[in-house]
């Protein structure tokens, strides 16, 4: 009985050391989690910081000694929002545009890039691997030393100050990114789970649809979120291949600010907050669907 | 595209020139055609509004329509060569950077606008016209490619409060060259005895970047008697002893400013607005910058600074050392008509319309004066000889009225690259950062400017 | 159904094994090859049509040999080289590696971890011409936020940032890390989700938690994508000159710069469009082998699990 009895409080206190040591690990998991987050909040958030700051000096000045705004003004923000100075006279109509243009290169580049990677890689089309080594060469020369002849293929496509010209650019450039995260994040949903599927009866289209789409939607909005991103904040292409101000886009009514000997830096500042603002919002309301993977990674025949 | 016949269109400039109003009938029927027109943003809202109105006024007088964009300043050289390379370039563009016209007239890729020139010839000052000519390496002669509009040079910008607090007056401002900058040296060690550590006296452009260091470098090399360093045939000079003792001198003077703590430090790796930013928050006493936009910028926000405490040498520009006048370079802007232009016609005849005194007078006059005409006789209006106003009489003066000379790249190109290679920030900074004497300094900069000049032949 | 010969064994690597049952490799049957043609048709049009003439255009720019010749005689050639180098070996590696870690991270449950991963996709999402100058304004010596911050907090001066080389170019590798981790972190996260809930699980009542987990499960599974990643982000930086252009300026005294602001600068300051194609195309001997890796890393069979 004593054994029992002795047993008994050993293992208890076994136990409870046990418990003891989860607990700790856990504490230090947290305490762990909580500095990581304040260093990663303070990492991120300190050259935003500083242009708040500037968007909040009344004279615009961004020498001074001060660390918190000492006479903050909302007077530059309010200037974006009511298009109250003379750079951002459109900014609603370039805001416009942006979005525009932000979204169609979003779309199409998932949409181009979706479909190419499931046909090279799903459907496993002859030469698919062409097409993929042939997209790679859009990245041998950089973007910016490319603009000049895609200024001139677009004056002769007659598509000058176009918004459309730079649509294209911007899918041609993002297009190729897409197929290869495509491609690779395809590798771990098995093709078993494509050839069920035909086995039942499905076509490719709807192949494509109901069952690479979905499994596919991490990727979709990490990609999506790159492409939207890309012609949100391009600037080079939207300058060169639009001068109209009718088609000109936020980007390229930024770059007046860095021309001039005595910018309005306040100005300048609150309008690339203001302006960062909605591809947070999209990427924040599509991010769900990013967990939507985490549920349908394991999939039934 | 439509070349008219050089007789065709002197005929119509010779009859703009006499009634000086388009309406003629046989001009507005001709050409009811578009033009399209690229010209930079201006850094007031004044200069752009200045702009369209005189486009406005073109389009009522002559039945054409003018495609105008407005392009922030900096970029636009981009896109002007993006243009050029491309061969799908517009009508008109303005001449930014202004070396564009020498550089790409020597490819023959300007049209000739002579005719255009020739329209108001007698009115504009040697510099001007002197800075239109360009030599084309096809035709093997020089001739007018650009036709000036408004030019600009690069005055003293000084604080007053700040001279004051130094208990110092800016009347009592010496008027020799070397003088003249020590005084604010003497601003800053009075300044530091009552405490203030971050306030500088002299805002020297010490880094290798923009274009401010190599006109604050030009501006000294003229004043110590080195202006022959590239002659009007293109020459370089690099072995004239004057040459070579002014560019030491002036190396010596800069590079020592900042080595001995006159010039905020950070200047060594100063972008291209930090100078202004530096000296909008008065942390600086003076600054050398072209035109008149850190006082016109904030005239509305601010007139007590444009009028009081904002001054421009109204006191004179300093005189070199021996008190002779040192003449200032002048940068004009000019109108450019490219090759393969769709309407060159329209183009030439918006150029002869906006090159018209009053009209271009008005044009300047409306921009706040931030920029200058290019013809003396605008000099004398009531605008820029207004007593009240501080800074134009004097900006005027330096730029226009007295002695002024073309930038070196007018002459040879090669000069062009030698300042977008920085080569005199970099013998700036050796001296000021790296304890290199002048001498050794100079002699690196020179070695560096002949084998750029030698990838350049001019005849 | 995953059969238990596919499950993963803790402490193996993943195997392979051959991707498509040879019925279907080399073709497809008419109807499906139909298909799979009708669905690369648009990408390729987007190629032909946008793509393969700049490109062509852009490599003829740069093959004049003169040009090369006028290149390496720029005395800061070299130094530009040295920087272009240490900006991508740093740049990518860093960038990634802490992409990897951070993606881990944020793959943790809570309201808490959904704001922190918004306020670490801001950097990513302002524009970069605000941020790195707002940067360039930070590191400023005198009047910088930093040194006014250090000061105020903790009463040390700090150094004059900008003005020293090797300072310099740590703040523009910093500036670009700043940037762009959030980018790559929300990709390999992606990258994680894909793994297959069932795999997670059975490592977890395996015993393969926290590193051993790491380094035995998902590792293995996100090698490839990490791999292409960093090729496609080192060939991306070499055009990148922004981080370069606001936060240093290339300088000081020239001597910060990198192949894209070299070659912007001969494009666009001395008109020289063609001397800044090649500047960027001397690195090509660089980024050639980094392509080869890259097409052999697309082609390669379907890894199985």
């Amino acid at each position: 009985m004593s054994t029992i009895t002795a047993d008994a409080r050993v293992s208890s206190r076994a136990l409870s050391r046990a418990h003891s040591s989860v607990r700790r690990r856990r504490y230090l998991n947290n305490a762990g989690t909580v500095v990581l987050s304040v260093v990663l909040v303070v990492w991120s958030l300190a050259p935003i910081y500083n242009m708040v700051l500037i968007s909040l000096e009344p004279e615009g000045d961004v020498f001074n000694d001060h660390i918190w705004p000492t006479v903050p003004s909302l007077e530059s923000f309010w200037g974006v929002l009511t298009q109250g100075h003379w750079y951002l006279e459109h900014f609603w109509h370039q805001f416009a545009n942006s979005f525009y243009i932000g979204t169609m290169v979003t779309f199409f580049a998932l949409l181009f890039g979706s479909l190419t990677s499931f046909a090279i890689g799903r459907m496993r089309i002859r030469y698919g691997w062409l097409v993929s080594n042939a997209a790679l060469l859009t990245y041998v020369i950089p973007a910016s030393f490319l603009a000049i002849p895609f200024y001139r293929i677009m004056q002769n496509y007659g598509l000058a100050d176009n918004p459309w010209s730079v649509i294209a650019a911007l899918v041609a450039f993002a297009t190729p990114y897409a197929i290869f995260v495509f491609q690779e994040y395809g590798r771990s949903i098995p093709i078993e789970v494509d050839e069920s599927a035909r086995i039942d009866g499905a076509s490719p289209p709807q192949i494509y649809l109901r069952i690479y789409l979905p499994l596919m939607a991490p990727a979709l909005v990490a990609v999506g979120t790159y492409a939207l991103l890309l012609a949100w904040n391009e600037y080079l292409y939207q300058f060169l291949l639009l001068s109209s101000k009718a088609s000109m886009t936020v980007p390229v009514a930024l770059a007046q600010f860095i021309s001039s000997d005595q910018s309005p830096w306040n100005y300048m500042m609150a309008t690339a907050i203001i302006y960062a603002l909605p591809p947070v919002a999209i990427y924040y309301a599509f991010r769900r669907r990013m967990t939507a993977g985490l549920t349908m990674g394991g999939v039934k025949g | 595209m439509a070349y008219l016949t050089r007789r065709s269109v002197l005929r119509g400039s010779v009859a703009l020139g006499a009634t000086r109003v388009f309406g003629a009938p046989h001009i507005a029927k001709a050409a009811a055609t578009t033009a399209t027109v690229w010209f930079a943003q201006g850094f007031v809202q004044d200069e752009d509004v200045a702009l369209r109105k005189a486009v406005a006024d073109y389009e009522k007088a002559s039945g054409n329509k003018i495609e105008l964009s407005i392009i922030p300043f900096a970029p636009e050289r981009q896109k002007i060569i993006s243009a050029i390379t491309s061969g799908v370039v517009p009508d008109m563009v303005d001449s930014n950077p202004n070396e564009l016209l020498q550089l790409y007239a020597w490819q023959d890729k300007f049209v000739d606008v002579s005719d255009v020139v020739d329209t108001q010839r007698a009115q504009f000052s040697e510099t001007a016209l002197e800075s239109a000519q360009a030599y084309n390496s096809v035709t093997k002669k020089r001739s007018f490619y650009g036709v000036p509009l408004r030019a600009a040079v690069a005055p003293c910008h000084i604080w007053r409060p700040l001279v004051e607090k130094a208990g110092l007056r800016l009347e009592d401002i010496p008027k020799t060259w070397d003088a003249y900058f020590d005084f604010f040296k003497k601003v800053q060690d009075n300044l530091r005895k009552q405490g203030e550590r971050k306030v500088y006296g002299l805002g020297f452009q010490v880094t290798a970047n923009g274009v401010d260091p190599y006109n604050l470098f030009s501006a000294f090399l003229i004043a110590y008697g080195g202006q022959d360093i590239v002659t009007k045939d293109g020459k370089l000079h690099l072995d004239d002893p004057k040459v070579r003792q002014a560019a030491i001198k002036a190396t010596a003077y800069l590079g020592g400013a900042y080595r001995d703590g006159y010039v905020p430090p950070s200047a060594i790796n100063w972008n291209d607005a930090d100078d202004n930013n530096a000296f909008h928050a008065k942390l600086m006493v003076m600054d050398v910058d072209g035109t008149l936009s850190t006082e016109v910028a904030v005239k509305e926000k601010h007139p007590e600074w444009y009028y009081k405490d904002m001054v421009t040498h109204g006191i004179g520009y300093p005189n070199d050392n021996a008190g002779k006048p040192v003449p200032s370079i002048v940068g004009v802007t000019q109108g450019l008509i490219p090759k393969g232009a769709k309407n060159v016609t329209v183009a030439k005849e918006f150029l002869t319309y906006f090159i018209q005194p009053k009209v271009v007078g008005e044009f300047v006059e409306l921009g706040l004066g931030r920029w200058l005409p290019v013809m003396p006789s605008l000099a004398k209006s009531p605008f820029w000889q207004n007593p009240k106003d501080p800074h134009l009489r004097g900006y005027i003066q330096q730029g226009l009225l007295g002695p002024t000379r073309s930038d070196y790249y007018v002459f040879n190109l090669a000069m062009a690259e030698v300042r977008s290679q920085h080569v005199w920030s970099l013998a700036m900074i050796d001296v000021a950062k790296e304890g290199v004497k002048p001498e050794g300094a100079i002699d690196k900069a020179f070695k560096r400017i002949e084998e750029i000049f030698a990838k350049y032949k001019v005849a | 159904m995953m059969d238990s010969a596919s499950v993963v064994d803790v402490g193996r690597p993943v195997s392979r094994r051959p991707a498509i049952s040879r019925s279907l490799r080399g073709g497809l049957k008419g109807g499906e090859y139909a298909w799979a043609v009708a669905f690369v048709v648009p990408y390729i049009a987007v190629f032909v049509t946008f793509v393969a003439y700049p490109v062509v255009y852009g490599l003829w720019m740069g093959s004049e040999i003169s040009l090369y010749r006028e290149l390496f005689a720029d005395p800061i050639y070299q130094s530009t080289v040295v920087n272009t180098a240490l900006y991508l070996a740093l740049g990518v590696n860093v960038k990634m590696f802490l992409a990897l870690l951070l993606s881990g991270f944020f793959m943790r449950p809570g309201w808490w971890m959904k704001v922190l991963l918004l306020i670490f996709v801001l950097p990513w999402a302002v524009p970069q011409i605000s941020t790195f100058i707002s940067i360039h304004w930070m590191l400023n010596g005198e009047w910088g936020f930093l040194n006014n911050a250090l000061y105020t907090l903790f009463h040390v001066e700090g150094p004059y940032w900008l003005n020293d080389r090797w300072m310099a170019l740590g703040a523009v590798i910093v500036s670009h890390i700043w940037k762009w981790t959030p980018f790559w972190t929300l990709i390999l996260l992606a990258g994680r989700m894909a793994i297959p809930l069932e795999i997670r699980d059975s490592a977890r009542v395996d015993g393969a938690t926290g590193v051993r987990g790491f380094v035995h499960i998902t590792f293995p599974l996100l090698a490839n994508l990490y791999l292409i990643c960093t090729l496609l982000s080192t060939i991306f930086l070499l055009g990148d000159f922004n981080a370069v252009t606001f936060v240093s300026g290339g300088g000081p005294a020239n001597s910060t710069h990198v192949l894209a602001t070299l070659g912007i600068r001969d494009a666009f300051e001395i008109a020289n469009p063609r001397l800044g194609v090649a500047a960027v195309m001397s690195a090509l001997p660089m980024v050639i082998p980094l392509v080869i890796v890259l097409m052999r890393k697309l082609r390669t069979a379907q890894v199985q699990i």
